[in-house]
């Protein structure tokens, strides 16, 4: 069927196509290229490539084939063109060739096949025997033909509006993502130009000459501008590409038939999906392991051994007491339940007594709130992160304003949970573990008058707090209520003191005892009494109102009595200045004896006077 | 090389010869090439590997696309490893003839479940609406 001369009949038989795909190339001989259409889609693939170097980066071998102007029909080619191939096309029959050799290819076809102008042959292609190529094609769909390995690009560009999504974030510098219609993940409908690549002809096979990029060692640069790593993760991949050396495989001869590029060029996107305006908020444990090593490794440069264990992870001892149920009993249910099995079904009891239903309720609906807030804290606490970054001044003030907006909304819903019932402000978040966390990581972002009125809310409860804390989270509570107590007034402080030792319940020597055998009471205590003793001896004019001195000594003289008399436990920090205190208004024997006292618990000297 | 570390990526797995099991089950064995983001694979040199019981016939297939989407999982295959002794290899043929026997015998035991079932009121949904669960 094909037109041959005379010299390519006589060539050895080549393996069947596709196998002999490499020695396509376009016709040497001028076959026309009037096609609008393919000078369209040639332009419309030079700006793909223009958008694809800029965004990745790739340093295309393609840059001297799209300066050249008289590259009208061809697609670009990308690798340095291939040694000159000697397989001839497919025998042809020897009774077809005598009969047609005197027909010439381009009047058969002229209105496929692109024009090749004479100085703008593909590489290498003049090295090839003149094949007139259009007669090896019968098939009509085939509507151009070039020669090399198809450009990836043109796929790439589909598979990346497909593939990402638009991010469209200010910090992504330079950055042009195609804003486009979210892309489903099937793929588009392919143009004709794009058919042909994936199909027929020319889609890719693997190499079956030479690949120069081949190299069993290969430089695999990671993928620079997209990837956001954390500097401790940069730091490991330098150290380990330095020592990475791909082993030598045996030789495959079909191996690299996905170049480093297009490998790069996958990672790149994978690292494109990881990046985030918010790391630490959305990828926080890898934030956090990359944190943890980097910590480590300074340690370890420094010399220092850490002195503070990591934190061991306590969990409550709760009995769980086997409980053989004989009978399958339901809460609220009156006697037995019904049980259903496959040949008699019946309906369960439903119905659930009233009251314990509103009790179950409330909580989860504290429960619930507390997550809520807990997402808005984090929040903050990210945008507190953010704010050591450089930023803007407009920026900054911003930020802080709407970081200043979360934390109020934060209090106030923590201070009125329930609009009809008049409860105690804060109470029932207090009374949830988790809650106590939240409140103790809000307090640093809060004002100081509003800080003093959650510790007072913590000093008026306190009893009814260190009885129903099963969890013991109450010690989280302890600095930043700490940080606040430093800040208090002398008439605040004596406020404050009132609070904890005046209960409704409660005469103030039991108090004084429970709080004295807890753990955060007690070093709630020491923490108000050592700031007591810190305005008493700073020199700074007190401005105490009517009562307050007699207040104070009341308290003094009655702490020390509890604390001479009743067995203590060991507080979360026992301040320094106590005992000073203490012998402003105590006699030498008492304050000696509250010393053992104080010592045997702690393990440590308190410090003498 | 794994730019981060912890993740999963394909591209050490390039030229090396994998295993890959299709949602439809079938079986595959072939040399890795090329990959994507959705993962669809190129496979080359590939093998289609049916098992019935003990004996496993290979029908080779040559390029193999498989759409990301439909492999339910996929692993290495260590070419030094020594093979099974435990499988028996048998021609395509037979191992075809024993695919049809033995998916007749269990269309027969579904058969006769689906009937003593129903004589008990209850039926069973098929499994192949579960998949849009």
């Amino acid at each position: 069927k094909g037109n041959l001369t005379e010299e390519e009949s006589h060539r050895d038989p080549s393996p069947q196509w596709p196998e002999n795909g490499g020695d396509w190339s376009d016709g040497e001989d001028g076959t026309n290229m009037d096609c609008g259409l393919l000078q369209a889609m040639a332009e419309e693939d030079e700006e793909i490539n223009v958008y694809n170097e800029e965004t990745f980066g790739m340093d295309l071998d393609a840059h001297k084939t799209t300066q050249d102007p008289s590259n009208g029909g061809l697609l670009q080619f990308r690798e340095p063109p291939p040694p000159p191939l000697t397989t001839p096309p497919p025998p042809p029959d020897p009774k077809q060739s005598s009969r047609h050799s005197s027909l010439s290819p381009p009047r058969q076809r002229p209105q496929y096949l692109p024009r090749a102008p004479p100085g703008q042959r593909g590489r290498g292609r003049g090295q090839r025997g003149g094949l007139g190529r259009g007669q090896m094609f019968e098939d009509p769909a085939v509507m151009r033909i070039v020669e090399g390995r198809p450009s990836l690009k043109v796929m790439q560009y589909n598979c990346l509006k497909c593939g990402i999504q638009a991010h469209s974030s200010p910090h992504c510098r330079g950055f042009r993502f195609p804003m486009n219609r979210p892309c489903p993940s099937t793929p588009q409908s392919l143009t004709p130009k794009m058919m042909q690549l994936r199909f027929g002809a020319n889609s890719p096979r693997p190499s079956s000459f030479y690949s120069p990029s081949s190299n069993p060692l290969q430089h695999f640069r990671y993928p620079g501008p997209v990837t956001q790593l954390h500097p401790q993760h940069k730091r490991l991949l330098s150290q380990k590409q330095r020592i990475y050396q791909r082993k030598p495989e045996d030789w495959d001869p079909y191996c690299n038939f996905m170049t480093t590029k297009e490998k790069e060029w996958i990672t790149k996107l994978q690292m494109i999906q990881l990046q985030s305006e918010n790391p630490y908020h959305e990828d926080y444990y890898y934030q956090e392991y990359y944190r943890r090593i980097e910590a480590k490794m300074a340690e370890e440069e420094l010399g220092i051994r850490s002195r503070r264990e990591p934190p061991k992870l306590t969990t409550p001892y709760i009995t769980k007491t086997d409980a053989y149920a004989p009978v399958v009993h339901i809460e609220g249910s009156l006697g037995q339940v019904a049980v259903s099995t496959c040949y008699s079904p019946r309906r369960a009891i439903s119905a659930v007594n009233a009251e314990q239903k509103c009790i179950r309720q409330q909580r989860l609906e504290v429960l619930s709130k507390i997550e809520k807030l807990f997402m808005v804290l984090l929040e903050v606490e990210e945008t507190e992160r953010m704010k050591t970054t450089v930023l803007s001044e407009a920026e900054e003030r911003r930020l802080t304003e709407k970081s200043q907006e979360k934390v109020e909304h934060i209090y106030f819903q923590l201070q009125h949970h329930n609009s009809l019932d008049s409860g105690v402000e804060f109470l029932p978040f207090l009374l949830v573990s988790k809650g106590k966390k939240l409140l103790a990581r809000l307090l640093p972002f809060l004002k100081h008058d509003t800080t003093l009125k959650i510790l007072s809310t913590v000093t008026s409860n306190l009893p009814t707090l260190m009885s129903r804390d099963p969890e013991e989270a109450l010690p989280v509570l302890y600095l930043p209520l700490r940080n606040a107590i430093g800040g208090l007034t002398f008439s605040q402080l004596i406020g404050v003191l009132k609070d904890l030792t005046s209960s409704e319940s409660l005469t103030t020597y039991e108090s004084l005892t429970l709080t004295c055998q807890n753990k955060f009471g007690l070093s709630l205590l020491y923490a108000l009494l050592s700031q007591g003793e810190k305005l008493l001896s700073s020199g700074v004019p007190l401005e105490p109102s009517i009562g307050d001195f007699e207040s104070w000594t009341d308290t003094i003289f009655q702490v020390a009595g509890q604390l001479s008399q009743c067995s203590l436990v060991e507080p979360l920090l026992l301040p320094s200045n106590l005992l000073t205190l203490f012998c402003r208004y105590l006699d030498k024997r008492t304050v000696h004896q509250l010393k053992s006292n104080i010592e045997s618990t702690t393990g440590f000297l308190a410090l003498a006077s | 090389m794994n730019y981060v570390p912890g993740t999963a990526s394909l591209i050490d797995d390039i030229d090396k010869k994998h295993l890959v099991l299709l949602r439809d089950g079938r079986t595959l064995i072939g040399y890795l090439r090329s990959i994507d983001q959705f993962a669809n694979l190129v496979f080359h040199q590939t093998v289609e590997r049916i098992h019935v019981g003990k004996k496993f016939g290979d029908i080779p297939r040559g390029i193999f696309i498989v759409r990301g989407e439909n492999v339910v999982l996929l692993g290495e295959i260590d070419v030094e490893k020594p093979c099974d002794a435990v499988l028996q290899q048998v021609s395509i043929e037979e191992i075809l003839e024993e695919q049809r026997l033995q998916q007749q015998a269990k269309q027969e035991t579904e058969k006769v479940k689906i009937a003593a079932l129903k004589d008990r009121g209850l039926s069973i949904p098929k499994a192949d609406n579960l998949d849009e669960y």
